[in-house]
């Protein structure tokens, strides 16, 4: 991608500055988010979004994708492919160290690459990578099997699975079970000074930081609330500054945002975007017809869905990927607008007649991991019994909708939600193609569903370099996902970060609940 | 006094290997393990690495196996490593146990001063507007849910009014010398202990009344009276130390249920307590740090029990050690 070379290129400079008048240094910022506390700081293969939250502001990547989907740079100052895109040249930015002192050489991005990223954190999605090769003290050349494309790569580097974690202190260790996870040494802004389980987690200013004059923050710290009602108080009382991913009940937004001491922001997702999707069991004989699934599809209200459930704060997706993904995302695909006569209809013609008050039983499993999806589960209840099928919910909770859904197989059609990142492979594509069934991985092709249609579409996406057509390509993907409909979104879920409006210049990145922080302030 | 002492000590190890083997059996029927719930948070897919993790984890193993090992480690002090913390299991518990138990306690004295004053107060005055008030206060916070009570406290003293913290154990960042962290800590606990101290004083004052009524009528109170005794001396002295002994039974069975009760609080105030473990530990799967919260808490609440029957014998030394 031309652009997003051209940000590497131009530097770190004025990339994201909102117009907010010159920061101030000093304070102490409280945070939290919408979910628990993490189960270790850093939890090297992932381990959701409450580990990534705490370990990003400790651990950097080489590059970050800005809020106008851009890559600009961190840890890398540059990040070139070669001609034939098997190859791509890595070159650090000098003087950068750790915590302890080190400094940052391209001997511990060789250990990342090899011993990190491909085989713990990013797993299938660097399989092509071959060698990694530190040519001098801060250039790295990897080598890949394939021609990898450049946004797919720059994705992945900046993802999750991308950040980089010191080789003097994870060498020769077990890096998942290593004990010093739970006081991480990094590259970043902050340093942890003292985890208290149960509570909070605090993080001192790293004067050495690369980046001079930031972070802003004296203080950092991020605690945790099991009740969203609880983080509303807090916010009230003063205690909170900022809270990202949903961290109040949706009713008290509007309350907190009336006093105008508070915003409501929504910038900030858009690499991480949350779907509550609709998954057919394909390994079911009535669930295996297109038909059946598309009126089953016709027979939801997503509109009802975004407004009631999620108060507005969602929207009924259409295809594929996400609406934020302003990259890939295309309108031409099949629509499955609300239409009750329409479903019933496909339902008679696939053969499956109204007999004696129901055209069939199925089990409809709805993963109870949100409080969203019991709602929604007793919605689709309705809905389908609207066009007389009977239908059989289950809400079992995380563990047990984890085993039903994607180790046993066991339902019909489940309610299950993901977060997609701007590049749709994998974690979108994997939901699709035969090579996502994976028995007992989470969050892939759990329906069975195998087309060697798309199989192939998605491998021609895997090694297309140029992007204009790899863009096309993905659109080829997207259609046949919306018209086979193994599995759908139902809505696009919109997060929302609640602050205090004297923080200043949070938000401006493409996921900024995994951004270092070091350029929030507080004009107090 | 010994004797008990003794007696107690040797009954808690069969109470801990059932409380062992029946736990570790529920959770091995509920559907789901902490082998998927973490790899799914990993999104872990590689067959090769599942093994492995699989092998780590111990998983690989059939269950009696892993049962025998881990009641063994039990015999030998060690609760066992949790992976999904990446800490020991005891390691874990002992950060988080401490603030539990400063909840309880002040919550079982904040139970006792309110609810054993409050009775004393409605059997003195009984049938008055007193006793009334009384009675509808012990009903009402018998009933209100105690997450309710805790978040409608935070609302008033600590939104609205700014008397209390909303929430923790201590003032984050800023480093007190050792007397005001104590201060500090009281001031975050009144409100959570208050909310989770009310629900119990509910039942002691509504116990502490009846009973009263009841002691107050026996003969050796009237004759106490006519011994010519003052009436609070008679209160306190003959009829509030018998009408304590169903306190202290009950007092005794509701350790147990406050643990759990503390579980609602800490979640409320984010008290760093191991409410919260335990809950994700459930949630999770992970039973070693389910075990080991369990394999605690049931020591903690035996030793409890054994100290309310040394009160017992304080109380009424009728009541023989056998």
């Amino acid at each position: 991608m031309t652009t997003a070379g051209a940000a590497l290129a131009s530097g770190f400079a004025g990339s994201s500055k909102a117009a907010t008048g010159a920061p101030k240094r000093g304070g102490t910022l409280v945070g939290t988010w919408g979910g628990f506390e993490p189960q270790s700081l850093f939890v090297p293969a992932g381990g959701g979004s409450s580990p990534y939250f705490t370990s990003t502001k400790v651990f950097e990547r080489l590059i970050r994708l800005t809020a106008d989907l851009k890559f600009e740079p961190v840890l890398a100052l540059g990040i070139e492919p070669a001609e034939d895109f098997r190859s791509y040249t890595i070159k650090l930015r000098p003087n950068v160290t750790w915590h302890d002192g080190k400094p940052l050489t391209s001997d511990d991005l060789v250990f990342n690459a090899i011993q990190y990223w491909k085989p713990i954190s990013a797993g299938v999605t660097l399989d092509a990578l071959q060698t990694a090769e530190a040519v001098d003290p801060l250039t790295v050349v990897l080598k890949f099997k394939v021609p990898v494309p450049e946004f797919f790569l720059k994705s992945v580097l900046a993802g999750k699975a991308g950040l980089v974690i010191p080789k003097h202190i994870y060498d020769g260790s077990n890096i998942i079970t290593n004990p010093i996870n739970n006081t991480p040494i990094g590259t970043g802004p902050f340093k942890v000074k003292e985890w208290v389980r149960g509570s909070h987690v605090e993080y001192a200013r790293n004067d050495n930081y690369w980046n001079a004059g930031k972070p802003y923050l004296d203080k950092l710290v991020i605690r945790w609330w099991r009740d969203p009602a609880s983080r509303s108080a807090a916010f009230e009382a003063g205690q909170l500054d900022i809270g990202t991913f949903n961290p109040i009940p949706a009713p008290d937004i509007a309350r907190l945002t009336a006093t105008k001491k508070f915003v409501a922001e929504t910038k900030g997702y858009s690499n991480s975007a949350w779907i509550t999707s609709v998954e057919f069991n394909q390994r079911r004989e009535i669930f295996k017809k297109r038909e059946v699934r598309q009126a089953l599809l016709h027979a939801i209200d997503r509109g009802f869905i975004a407004d009631t459930v999620f108060f507005g704060r969602a929207r009924p997706s259409l295809g594929a990927l996400h609406f934020s993904n302003s990259i890939f995302f295309t309108k031409d695909v099949q629509d499955y607008p609300f239409d009750v006569k329409k479903a019933a209809a496909l339902l008679d013609a696939a053969g499956y007649p109204v007999k004696s008050g129901s055209r069939f039983k199925m089990s409809l499993v709805s993963a109870g991991w949100f409080e969203e999806n019991v709602k929604i589960g007793q919605y689709l209840k309705q809905a389908f019994e609207d066009v007389d099928i009977t239908v059989d919910l289950a809400i079992p909770d995380r563990a047990t909708s984890l085993k039903r859904i994607y180790t046993d197989y066991d339902y019909d059609v489940a309610v299950s939600n993901n977060s997609a990142s701007i590049e749709p492979i994998p974690q979108t594509t994997q939901y699709y193609t035969t090579d996502g069934i994976v028995k007992g991985a989470a969050f892939r092709n759990a329906t069975g569903y195998s087309n060697p249609k798309m199989d192939e579409t998605v491998s021609k996406m895997a090694i297309e370099t140029d992007e204009k057509k790899r863009v096309s390509l993905v659109h080829e993907f997207d259609k046949l996902a919306a018209s086979d409909a193994p599995v759908l979104p139902m809505v696009d879920l919109e997060p929302v970060t609640i602050a205090r409006s004297d923080v200043r210049d949070h938000s401006l990145t493409a996921d900024f609940m995994g951004e270092s922080w070091a350029e929030v302030w507080l004009d107090r | 006094m010994r004797r008990i002492i003794i007696r107690r000590l040797v009954q808690i190890i069969p109470l801990i290997f059932a409380v062992i083997v029946m736990n570790f059996v529920l959770i091995h029927l509920a559907p789901g393990s902490l082998f998927d719930v973490m790899t799914s948070e990993q999104q872990i897919t590689d067959p090769k690495m599942l093994d492995q993790l699989r092998h780590t984890y111990g998983v690989d193993q059939p269950v009696s196996v892993q049962l025998a090992k881990y009641i063994w480690s039990v015999m030998r002090l060690d609760l066992g490593y949790s992976y999904r913390q990446n800490a020991p299991v005891f390691d874990v518990i002992m950060q988080q146990l401490p603030a539990t138990l400063i909840l309880m306690l002040a919550a079982i004295g904040i139970a006792l001063l309110v609810g054993v004053t409050a009775g004393v107060l409605a059997s003195i005055k009984v049938n008055t507007i007193w006793d009334n008030l009384i009675s509808l206060g012990a009903v009402f916070f018998f009933a209100a849910p105690s997450f309710w009570l805790g978040i409608m406290m935070t609302v008033m003293f600590a939104v609205k009014l700014g008397w209390f913290p909303v929430g923790g154990m201590r003032t984050i960042g800023v480093d007190e010398s050792a007397i005001g962290a104590v201060l500090d800590v009281m001031h975050h606990l009144v409100l959570p202990a208050t909310a989770l101290g009310l629900f119990y004083a509910a039942t002691f004052a509504r116990v502490m009344r009846a009973s009263m009524l009841e002691v107050a009528r026996l003969d050796f109170v009237r004759t106490a009276r006519a011994k010519g005794l003052s009436g609070g001396r008679v209160v306190l002295a003959h009829v509030m130390r018998n009408a304590m002994l169903p306190i202290v039974t009950l007092l005794g069975l509701q350790l147990g249920t406050m643990l759990g009760g503390s579980v609602v609080i800490e979640a409320v105030f984010s008290w760093p307590g191991i409410g919260s473990l335990l809950f994700d530990s459930v949630m999770s799967r992970n039973f070693p740090m389910v075990l080991g919260v369990l394999v605690l808490g049931s020591l903690l609440v035996a030793v409890c029990n054994a100290t309310v029957d040394l009160l017992y014998l304080r109380l009424d030394p009728r009541i023989k050690a056998r």
